[in-house]
């Protein structure tokens, strides 16, 4: 029975088996929710949400730690960056309507920026939190990578940053459709920049959701805002230190 | 490239899903590539994007031969912030008050920034519409 035991431990600590039995639970547990999710598409059963929360309890039923599983499971997360390459289709296919309106994109997201920055820093002072997270939390509706180099350019935390952005975009994603539709908006433009300024990727993959058109120009957004940031991040380090 | 192969290659390349998710993949590949050799400070996707909009620009490649696989990867990308997410099971400190706090100024800044860039553009939008009627 003992041995039996040391066997299957032996045999879960294998890398390559921990990695493909977390890399399984992860896309099954994805699979899952989604089709929950077309079943019952209420806001707090997002995939977003309920894929991570039932992992979670996996993991800490299992006693893993968040090390071991994303060594495991970091190739999924890694998929982001051809994700972000897959962008190039539908904001090719929507150049006109882009080419059209890039004023108006320009606005939105020079505006978007200066409120996402300004009320993190505003609300996190008026909470009190110490200098370390607010300047943590500034970056957090720009994607990840972009993220976390600006967290390390103005002197936060690029690991926290990333937990931030997460939440963000867990946030944005689900809450979204519900905001803009009850916004009195007439374009499909507000919609899309709307989600892709505010909630990055998972606001994107939320607004591929609602239409092609949206789909197009939150991917457009969340990678102009995302350059954006980081070119300016430098300026908004002298301003905050 | 595709353009000179054979009907059959170019039939299947427009069909497979996965050969064309290979096809975006080399992109990202190559603009991860270019990051380290130049030290660009920006992401190898977003450089890949960059490289694919140009070569489908210049009608390199025609959009056809990624259409598939890009509609595929974009359709679940929200699969590959799962993992991401587990994140928070290492920050302890999280929770409790300060993770309450850091909470409400996510939530709070999130649907500002949501609701100020969708009014923001749709105002502008409208300006523009009636500009373009009145004239």
């Amino acid at each position: 029975m003992l041995l039996q035991a040391e066997w299957v431990k032996t045999f879960w600590t294998a890398p390559l088996v921990h990695a493909a039995a977390w890399s399984l639970a992860t896309i099954a547990f994805y699979l899952l929710a989604k089709r929950l999710y077309r079943r019952w598409p209420r806001w707090w059963l997002m995939p977003l949400a309920v894929a991570p929360a039932l992992l979670m309890i996996a993991a800490l039923a299992l006693h893993e730690s968040y090390g071991d599983y994303i060594r495991g499971t970091g190739w999924l997360v890694g998929m982001l960056g051809p994700a972000t390459v897959a962008f190039a289709v539908p904001i090719y296919e929507q150049r006109r309507l882009i080419r059209r309106h890039w004023p108006l994109l320009l606005a939105g997201m020079t505006v978007g920026s200066i409120t996402a920055v300004a009320s993190s820093w505003g609300l996190a002072w008026l909470f009190d939190l110490d200098a370390a997270l607010r300047l943590s939390l500034l970056p957090r509706s720009i994607s990840t990578p972009f993220a976390m180099e600006m967290a390390g350019e103005i002197g936060g935390i690029p690991d926290l940053t990333a937990v931030f952005v997460v939440i963000t975009g867990v946030f944005g994603a689900a809450t979204g459709e519900i905001v803009l539709a009850r916004l009195p908006l007439r374009s499909a433009l507000a919609r899309g920049a709307s989600l892709g300024v505010a909630a990055h990727g998972a606001g994107t993959a939320q607004a591929h959701r609602i239409g092609q058109t949206e789909g197009a120009i939150a991917g457009l957004t969340m990678v102009l805002v995302g350059l954006m940031n980081v070119s300016l991040a430098p300026i908004l380090a002298r301003m905050v230190n | 490239m595709v353009r000179r192969t054979s009907v059959l290659t170019r039939r299947f390349f427009r069909r497979s899903a996965l050969l064309q998710i290979g096809l975006v993949a080399a992109f990202w590949f190559l603009g991860d590539w270019l990051g380290r050799r130049t030290g660009l400070p920006l992401p190898g996707g977003v450089i890949g994007l960059f490289l694919a909009l140009v070569v489908l620009h210049v009608r390199g490649l025609p959009v056809v031969t990624m259409k598939r696989g890009a509609d595929r990867l974009l359709a679940d990308m929200l699969l590959f912030f799962v993992p991401a997410v587990l994140a928070v099971l290492d920050h302890g400190e999280l929770i409790g008050l300060t993770g309450v706090k850091i909470l409400s100024v996510i939530v709070i800044s999130t649907l500002a920034v949501m609701v100020v860039t969708a009014l923001t553009i749709d105002v502008c939008y409208r300006w523009t519409e009636r500009h373009a009627a009145a004239s």
